[in-house]
């Protein structure tokens, strides 16, 4: 079951890579980066509420397209090859997951290299923290605005897109708001938010697996 | 054995497709559905293939390995014959072999595509070779008498843009999957699945499925029939007696029928002005 499992996540992985959609948020985050610590962006971990915020979007968007990458009728045929709806939900989560590291690691690295700061490793540690509960509560997002759940993609980008403005600019709410916080204003380490954010997406996977058998 | 009891299907906007289904597909004993479009052919397939649930009614004892073939699946964008084909394999735990019983099958269905091309590139009919391709290398190669559960291979409409020779091939592997004692549930129209040794036929309409007896056909009790028309395929179809299949050949219509039935079909084409082209015997 974990075999195949895997073999689905790797499967959805090839086609992702083959999808020019997936590069649309990647390239416009890079961009973000490159405004944000181009010039003198200011010590951390101060500058990294922006990347923060800014993340929180592009794994929604990245989620959107791992979960719609493929077509309903040709879904069917991955589902009854890796043993199950919730072989692929599954798989969906782990490979947006997967996705979310590689963006929070460059989120994270990116002002290391071009900027002129100390960054002491108990700020990257911070700075990674937050930036992962952002993260995964983006990628909640999109599985809970995707296929199965939403089945038309205008659809989903409208309710992905409000639910993240309406989230993001909270400060008291976790996991985002709170993870931003803790960086604009000196907190501690935000491991709580960014376990919430980790149980949304689980959460989130339930859910469509729970829809998708209903089906 | 998967069985399934009771099963009923209700969809939004269409009513009840599937009103309380019984059947059971046993090893070694393949299953031919027909009936007419839109009677809910697919939507028992796909959820004897477990990719939908039934809105009341079970599926039982459905082994862990499904090789299942929907019809018109769009291909993925960029993903090469092999690649796909290899991810599959991996998918369905077929091991280390599974790729190379892959395109074992491929050669023997007379695949002509580029397998190191992309599958967006192939024809319809390649395309539909790779998907068979990847359903009958769902449990890597044939084992005589499976180390677990027998896989089981759910087709839907499985001779749909094959040519001639594809046909046959297509009808001697699946032979050979129900004579290693594995079980076989196929949607067809061509009536070439009711020929399969053990099969049984079922026609689903009105939501149930009643068994129909198909004559037994001797290889030589099929006709495959070329015609000119002067009025459009699907005119000339719809006057024409009853086919088992028609196709598209260069402009010409081509039919399949029980060889008893071939001079009354060419009397009534010749009778509409048509021009025949061809007359071959044959499985």
């Amino acid at each position: 079951m974990i075999g195949r499992t895997s073999a689905a996540a790797r499967y959805l992985l090839a086609l992702l890579v083959g999808e020019l959609r997936v590069l649309l948020p990647v390239v416009a985050f890079l961009a973000v980066l490159g405004v944000l610590f181009g010039g003198d962006p200011g010590p951390p971990p101060t500058p990294w509420a922006a990347s923060a915020l800014a993340i929180y979007p592009t794994a929604a968007w990245v989620a959107l397209v791992v979960a719609n990458v493929e077509d309903p009728v040709q879904r069917t045929i991955t589902v009854s090859a890796a043993g199950g709806r919730g072989a692929v939900a599954a798989a969906t989560a782990l490979v947006a997951l997967v996705a979310d590291l590689l963006l929070v690691a460059v989120a994270v690295l990116f002002p290391l290299v071009t900027g002129r700061y100390e960054y002491p490793p108990a700020t990257l540690v911070l700075g990674a923290v937050a930036h992962l509960a952002c993260a995964s509560a983006g990628t909640a997002v999109g599985l809970l605005c995707a296929r199965p759940l939403v089945a038309r993609v205008g659809w989903s980008f409208c309710l992905g897109a409000t639910a993240v403005v309406v989230t993001a600019v909270q400060p008291w709410l976790p996991p985002v708001g709170t993870a931003v916080h803790a960086l604009s204003s000196g907190g501690g380490v935000p491991v709580g938010p960014a376990l919430v954010g980790l149980s949304a997406v689980g959460g989130a996977a339930l859910l469509s697996w729970w829809v998708d058998i209903r089906r | 054995m998967v069985r399934l009891a009771g099963v009923r299907k209700r969809y939004r906007g269409r009513g009840e497709v599937l009103a309380g289904v019984d059947l059971e597909v046993a090893p070694g004993e393949p299953v031919s559905l027909v009936g007419g479009n839109g009677a809910g052919k697919s939507t028992l397939l796909r959820i004897a293939a477990g990719c939908a649930s039934p809105t009341a009614g079970r599926v039982r004892g459905r082994p862990p390995v499904v090789g299942y073939l929907p019809q018109a699946a769009p291909p993925p964008a960029r993903m090469t014959v092999l690649a796909y084909l290899r991810h599959h394999a991996a998918m369905h735990g077929a091991g280390a072999a599974g790729p190379t019983t892959a395109t074992a099958v491929l050669d023997a269905l007379g695949f002509t595509g580029d397998r190191a091309g992309p599958l967006v590139a192939l024809s319809t009919g390649n395309l539909q070779k790779v998907g068979l391709a990847r359903a009958l290398a769902c449990a890597g190669p044939d084992a005589p008498g499976d180390p677990g559960e027998p896989p089981l291979l759910v087709l839907d409409e499985p001779w749909t843009a094959l040519d001639a020779d594809a046909a046959v091939a297509l009808g001697r592997e699946l032979a050979g999957w129900v004579g290693a004692g594995r079980p076989l549930l196929v949607a067809d129209h061509t009536g070439r699945a009711g020929q399969l040794a053990g099969a049984r036929t079922y026609r689903l309409s009105g939501g149930l499925l009643e068994p129909e007896d198909v004559p037994r056909g001797q290889p030589d009790t099929w006709a495959t029939v070329l015609l000119r028309c002067p009025s459009a395929p699907a005119a000339a179809l719809a006057a024409l007696p009853p086919v088992a299949d028609s196709w598209d050949e260069d402009g010409l219509l081509g039919l399949r029928l029980p060889a008893a039935r071939c001079d009354a079909l060419l009397a009534a084409a010749l009778a509409m002005g048509c021009s025949v082209v061809g007359v071959r015997r044959g499985p």
